[in-house]
């Protein structure tokens, strides 16, 4: 007997329409539920917010400073590059940096009856929520000051106006960036693939940035401002730019550079609510991928990859070469692994020439003579702090796949060696590349020495430090689709361990760069076996003793790297 | 009374989690050699049960023994006899299945060659073997079960604990396991299981545990808690489950 349930004949019962206050209170009552008897999580999110508000305070004098000092000339060239490296920085650092915040994931609504543009407004009001978009706006409204100063109120009000249309659109773009790409990378793969990509062109970034900045130099200041004219004709200086036309008198260009805005956002919106329906229905798998037969050797046999074929068939070989395989294999780690390569290789030659060529002004263009021992020391002391400090949440990536290394009982010390060594199976191989370019760079081959010491010590005396951090600041990875996503909402706060690990790193290290400025030639003999010796017995005294500490909170460990469900 | 030791024992084991008790107290004796279902419903506390049995979880009070070794005050013997497979934990599925039996066999120490031999055995015996180079992460569901008790199989232990061994698995790999944990306990081997599944539990175990709202409800052999009628009707009488009257709810029948 079937149950009477007839569909048709249900009437209609009154549906009363989702509103976007609904998901901004949603919003609001999820970040609240992640601090519930989390002390640590609240202080360190109110670190962050006063980060947030540091950024956003010194945004907001930089734009305001063409209004406050005067100088109209400047105005549009703050408006337009300030604000369009704004909404660079919000397409592209979710991206690659902090993650996107995935507090209110649109696959979570996939089976309401929510019609789309509902949805798509109600996450859009609840992505506005937060640090960075209050950060933002008070940065930006440094802009309406300017325009106030230069053109009275009608000015200053027509800034706020295109100041708010700008905030909109910062949000519009990172939201359906980050959603088209959720979308677009279904698959394991080509996720993998891209996000590989993504971290060399973030990686890319710094350089450029660098190059950006030394080119600053030599460009005379009238072209510079006919660019940002242009750039003030796109949405990424035109709500920007608004309020200081209206000042200087163009008082046309108002409505339409609103009009490009409005449109840009219009289409960034429609973009984002058609990629956020694929992204509702989640992830595939790859499904079974081409079974190519492990030939006839054994299991342990293929567990082995050629990098670690060195270490015995033990519990630190299974260990190391679980580790190698991860490193090459995990998308996350991947992506950090090639951060380090470009980063490691580009930052030092650029702050060594870049340091030599600000201090003459770029008059002798590439001078070595002008780099120091103690620079270059410093220098390799930013490698193998960025080199170190990827292994600061090691016990994060794994997840609750960590339960398999507790319920065997695996010691912390060999634990704690064993991925060092995995690790290092890929970073010492780089980072002699770096000193070893580095040194030819600068026409200084004798300073090989140097450069390798400081950076070994320097990475040594960080693995001991984010063995500690790792261990003990542990946090939980999402497990979601997106590869680019952080738990909700505390992604500054995480950032500010990250920071204080790089810290004690960098103290640690300094006495190589003491010696560097003491002992002058001496020193660049000295400084490899030096620097040998202080990199590894740092590290395995660091293992040892944060070793002990594992061994004593294994569980606990387990539990803040297990995603909360 | 050597070798008389409970192949696990549990004495007060209690957890709360922000200020909700999970368990509140549970003792348990699972005899050596015997069949052993953990019942309960969603929520009941099963998972932190066996997970603080294991030494996965610290528990608040109380201690865990598996064949008379303290699970958290002797972790290194009592985790070498001790076989788990957890439930809604990843593996390292970044790996073959053959990648990682080997980690898991080398991780607990054993001969590389006896790694290798025993690898191959499972994977055959699981019906693995045709995954090739597939990585873990990319197996279905029920492959990854498989892959997951043949974790826990593999360095021949003397208990072997599951957390929902037959959650989300189809009928012909729900049969192999069946089959394998079958033949594991006729060995000699003891098996301790949660599930709640009443008629793979009334057809393999020996004995059972009800367990709801963190405090164990009935325990003893099957027949014992069973009685004259079936383990679903207890089950429900125990767990205090209501069934509808047909008064609430009126208006899904329109």
């Amino acid at each position: 007997m079937a149950l009477p349930v007839s569909v048709t004949a249900a009437p209609a019962e009154p549906v009363r329409a989702v509103s976007a206050r609904h998901f901004v209170r949603l919003k609001l009552r999820v970040m609240g539920n992640n601090f519930r008897g989390q002390g640590w999580r609240i202080a360190l999110f109110i670190g962050g917010a006063l980060v947030g508000f540091w950024f956003a305070a010194s945004g907001f004098f930089l734009l305001a400073a063409p209004g406050l000092t005067d100088e109209g000339r400047y105005a549009v060239l703050v408006a337009a590059a300030g604000g369009g490296l704004l909404l660079l920085g919000w397409l592209l650092l979710p991206l690659v940096f902090f993650g996107v915040d995935e507090t209110l994931d649109p696959a979570r609504f996939a089976l309401l009856p929510l019609p789309r543009r509902a949805l798509a407004t109600g996450l859009f009001a609840a992505a506005l929520v937060g640090v960075p978009a209050l950060a933002t706006l008070i940065a930006t409204s440094g802009l309406v000051l300017t325009a106030w100063a230069l053109g009275g109120w009608s000015a200053g009000l027509v800034a706020a106006v295109g100041v708010v249309a700008g905030l909109l659109l910062c949000v519009a773009a990172s939201r359906a960036v980050t959603s088209a790409f959720a979308s677009m990378l279904r698959s394991r793969r080509v996720r993998d693939l891209a996000a590989v990509l993504l971290a060399v062109a973030a990686a890319l970034l710094g350089p450029l940035q660098i190059f950006g900045l030394a080119a600053l130099r030599e460009t005379d200041w009238a072209r510079l401002t006919g660019a940002a004219t242009v750039l003030g004709w796109t949405p990424f200086g035109a709500p920007w730019t608004v309020g200081i036309d209206v000042a200087q008198g163009r008082v046309w260009a108002a409505p339409l550079k609103l009009l490009i805005t409005v449109a840009a956002l219009g289409a960034l919106l429609a973009w984002w609510s058609r990629s956020m329906e694929s992204a509702m229905v989640g992830a595939v798998s790859a499904g079974p991928a081409p079974a190519r037969r492990g030939g006839a050797s054994g299991a342990v046999a293929q567990l082995f990859p050629r990098l670690a074929g060195w270490t015995r068939r033990d519990r630190f070989g299974a260990l190391v070469a679980r580790e190698a395989r991860y490193w090459w294999r995990d998308a996350r780690r991947r992506a950090n692994l090639i951060t380090i390569a470009v980063v490691g290789v580009f930052v030092p030659v650029m702050v060594n020439f870049g340091g030599a060529r600000f201090a003459v002004e770029g008059e002798q263009g590439f001078a070595a003579s002008d780099s120091s021992p103690v620079l270059v020391a410093v220098s390799m002391l930013f490698v193998g702090v960025l080199a170190s400090v990827t292994l600061a949440n090691q016990f994060g990536f794994d997840g609750s796949a960590y339960a398999a290394n507790v319920v065997a009982g695996v010691p912390g010390r060999v634990e704690l060696r064993a991925r060092m060594t995995a690790f290092s199976m890929y970073v010492l191989p780089l980072l002699a590349v770096v000193a070893v370019v580095l040194s030819v760079v600068l026409g200084r081959p004798g300073w090989i020495g140097l450069t390798a010491g400081s950076l070994v010590a320097t990475y040594g005396a960080g693995l001991a430090v984010n063995s500690f951090v790792s261990v003990l600041g542990a946090y939980s990875l999402p497990e979601t689709s997106n590869p680019f996503a952080m738990n909700s909402g505390a992604g500054v706060a995480k950032g500010l361990l990250t920071l204080l690990s790089m810290l004690t790193t960098a103290v640690a290290a300094v006495p190589m760069v003491v010696a560097a400025g003491l002992l002058g030639d001496a020193w660049l003999w000295l400084a490899l076996p030096v620097g040998l010796a202080y990199g590894v017995g740092a590290a395995l005294l660091g293992a040892y003793l944060a070793g002990d500490v594992l061994d004593r909170r294994q569980p606990e460990l387990l539990a803040t790297v297990t995603p909360r469900r | 009374m050597t070798g008389e030791h409970s192949a696990l024992a549990l004495r007060g084991l209690a957890k709360r989690f922000d200020g909700t008790i999970a368990v509140a107290g549970v003792d348990l004796d699972v005899p050596t050699g015997s069949f052993y279902a953990l019942l309960g419903p969603n929520g009941a506390g099963k998972t932190t049960t066996l997970s603080m049995a294991v030494g996965l979880l610290r528990p608040d009070a109380g201690s865990a023994w598996v064949l008379g070794h303290d699970v958290w005050r002797d972790p290194v013997t009592a985790k070498r006899l001790l076989g788990v497979m957890p439930d809604g934990v990843r593996l390292f599925d970044r790996l073959t299945g053959a990648e990682l039996l080997a980690y898991h066999g080398l991780l607990r120490g054993m001969d590389p060659a006896v790694v290798d031999q025993r690898a191959a055995e499972l994977l055959d015996v699981l019906a693995l073997g045709d995954a090739g180079r597939t990585l873990v992460v990319d197996y279905s569901a029920g492959m990854k079960k498989k892959i997951g008790l043949a974790c826990a199989l593999l360095h021949g232990p003397r208990l072997l604990v599951l957390d929902e061994p037959f959650e989300a698995v189809d009928p012909v790999s729900a049969a192999l396991i069946r089959d394998i944990l079958t033949r594991y306990a006729a060995g000699g081997g003891t098996v301790v299981f949660s599930s709640h599944v009443m008629e793979v539990v009334e057809r393999l175990c020996s004995h059972v545990a009800i367990l709801a709202g963190g405090v164990i409800k009935r325990v003893g052999t099957i027949a014992e808690v069973r009685g004259e009628r079936s383990l679903e009707q207890v089950f429900v009488e125990v767990v205090g489950g209501r069934t509808a009257t047909g008064e609430e709810l009126s208006w899904l029948s329109r």
